[in-house]
């Protein structure tokens, strides 16, 4: 397993050196001058000296070439400059927003692996018209869109019924509406994942000699399904959490939940490029953290690639 | 689905009415998606005011015999911007699928059929790509490019196609260790006829479900994209851009919240249930029963 971990880290470094890259480029190359913009936003007048000061603060004055290593020998050591925008660190400006951002997608894919369990599972094992109505409710479901689920339901429970507030503090109770509009689509889109697997498991031999044998449902579900398609859907929680911290910047703007969603958005109307690259950056660190953690659940869960690395 | 040997077209028939999202879904979803087309057509033999009329004496006003679904903020009839929507928001959508497959069939076909360090080259550009969360890369290359839909159709298939070459190497490497493939080979067909005749067949079906099933996917993004504002620009009549024009307003007119979310949902709707249903027409296997 160390040798795995190992291997799997040495050929992560070309990605992870393409990643940067990417993230880099694809905001510094961006039309728009973030130096003229912000100028023009504090109002006073400004000369060219203040432009070519302020251009030589951010570093902006070098070739591009030159910017990247720079920039890239700072990430590395945790350091991503300032903010255009409100001149304070980019590391201080993440780390307030990120524990709001990363208390949803938990609570998110938490309640959405719930409800994929309990949809996927019960898809298989209910009568037929009940498990023909789950399926319909599934996939309409993974139909609604999440903007449009998070507005029925500020409808419903904030304007008709006032369970909830919506200019919230971040509080826990605050948590409770952006949680169940990502939870669904997430779980629901899971759940079908969930159904496809059990069923798949379903038509194969060793299942038919489980229940020949007369095994519980439960038995058969936890001693003979659960262990095959347990790496495969940790691939598919990783996946989920990605595009749940994605997707929350959508719910996170319309709940007012005080995340990175706000951040970006008012970063990329902003330019404020130096806080765009670290969001690639951090997205694209946590993701690769939980797609290595999906791996690790896939081979421990898998006898063949357990033995296989252990005779490498 | 012509050579299904008899036994098994029977054991197909008996399983398939597994109610909506069966083959019955398929037929939903076909006719939802039709009924879509036949609303795109019908802006011009019905008679409706142009989707960006501005009317402010009539502002925010309920369905009636004038406006069948009301009128928005600024008087606009909502029904007419509802049907002057759908060629936009498909049409983006069909343009992002196209965009996505151009990069995503040849980029799996060539690392598929190249093998060795081709196959390693382009899957490791792959998994750069696809390091990022979708959205996430789409709104950078949306910052890159500037709001607008056609920024929002890039960014999309910019961040989309490395899932979609994955999927498509993973079906020809499996299509391609047939017997009756190798068997090709072995009698002398050239590679060309080998790939069309015998690979291509086999991976068009399952291509078939991705594509319908990535459709729906798709069209959710774009219009999330516009509801953010950085998708389609007022005053084009969008779905998702409507409900984010909706949103001061929904308290007083809900109407305007609830036309084009169901727009939205119908349209996701017809393309998850023809993928769920393909898949289904494609899947004989019956699961044992416990």
């Amino acid at each position: 397993m160390t040798r795995f971990l190992f291997w799997r880290l040495i050929t992560a470094i070309p990605t992870l050196f393409g990643m940067s890259l990417l993230a880099f480029f694809i905001v510094s190359l961006t039309p728009g001058d973030p130096v003229m913009q912000e100028l023009r936003a504090m109002g006073s007048a400004f000369s060219p000296e203040d432009v070519a000061a302020m251009r030589a603060e951010f570093g902006l004055d070098k070739p591009l070439p030159v910017r990247y290593v720079l920039w890239l020998g700072d990430a590395v050591r945790g350091e991503f400059g300032t903010s255009i925008a409100s001149g304070r660190s980019v590391i201080d400006e993440i780390s307030i927003y990120l524990p709001a951002t990363l208390t949803l997608a938990a609570s998110a894919l938490v309640g959405a692996v719930a409800i994929s369990l309990t949809l996927g599972i019960a898809a298989v094992s209910a009568p037929r018209g009940v498990a023909a109505l789950l399926r319909t409710f599934t996939v309409v479901l993974v139909s609604i869109p999440s903007f449009w689920m998070a507005l029925l339901l500020i409808w419903v429970f904030v304007m008709q019924l006032g369970w909830a507030r919506l200019v919230g503090n971040g509080s826990l109770g605050d948590l409770v509406l952006p949680t169940v509009t990502l939870s669904l689509a997430a779980g629901a889109s899971l759940g079908r994942v969930v159904h496809e697997r059990i069923r798949a498991e379903m038509c194969e031999d060793h299942v038919r000699l489980a229940i020949a044998k007369g095994q519980s449902p439960a038995s058969i579900l936890i001693r003979h399904i659960a262990p095959r398609i347990i790496g495969p859907l940790a691939t598919a929680w990783a996946n989920t959490l990605g595009a749940l911290l994605g997707g929350a910047v959508i719910v996170e703007t319309i709940f007012g939940w005080p995340g990175l969603g706000q951040l970006i958005l008012q970063a990329i109307a902003q330019r404020d490029y130096p806080i765009i690259q670290a969001y690639l950056v951090f997205m694209g660190l946590g993701y690769f953290a939980t797609s290595l953690l999906a791996d690790v659940i896939v081979i421990i869960s898998d006898p063949q690639l357990r033995r296989g690395l252990a005779y490498d | 689905m012509t050579d299904v040997p008899m036994s098994l077209s029977k054991t197909y028939r008996r399983r398939l009415p597994r109610g909506f999202a069966g083959r019955g879904g398929l037929w939903l979803g076909l006719a939802l998606l039709g009924g879509f087309v036949v609303l795109g057509f019908a802006g011009s033999f019905v008679s409706l005011p142009p989707p960006e009329k501005i009317d402010l004496l009539t502002r925010l006003a309920p369905p009636s015999a004038v406006h069948p679904l009301g009128t928005d903020h600024l008087g606009r009839d909502v029904l007419a911007r509802l049907i002057g929507a759908v060629p936009v928001s498909l049409g983006a959508a069909i343009a992002t699928m196209a965009a996505i497959l151009a990069i995503a069939l040849p980029w799996g076909l060539t690392a598929a059929l190249a093998g060795g360090k081709v196959d390693a080259l382009l899957m490791r550009l792959a998994d750069i790509v696809m390091a990022f969360p979708t959205l996430v890369l789409a709104l950078a290359v949306i910052g890159f490019l500037g709001a607008s839909l056609e920024a929002s159709i890039i960014g999309v298939a910019a961040a989309w196609w490395p899932s979609n070459a994955r999927l498509l190497r993973a079906l020809v490497l499996s299509a391609r260790q047939r017997d009756f493939v190798r068997a090709a080979g072995l009698a002398g067909a050239s590679p060309a006829r080998v790939i069309w005749r015998h690979v291509l067949p086999q991976v068009l079906p399952p291509l078939a479900v991705i594509v319908s099933l990535e459709m729906a996917s798709v069209l959710l993004v774009l219009s999330s994209l516009s509801f953010l504002g950085i998708g389609a620009q007022a005053p084009t009549p969008e779905w998702g851009a409507m409900l984010n024009e909706a949103r001061p307003f929904f308290a007083r007119a809900p109407h305007m919240l609830l036309v084009p979310g169901l727009a939205v949902t119908l349209a996701v709707l017809a393309f998850n249930l023809i993928g769920e249903g393909l898949r289904d027409m494609l899947d004989q296997r019956e699961p044992y029963k416990w």
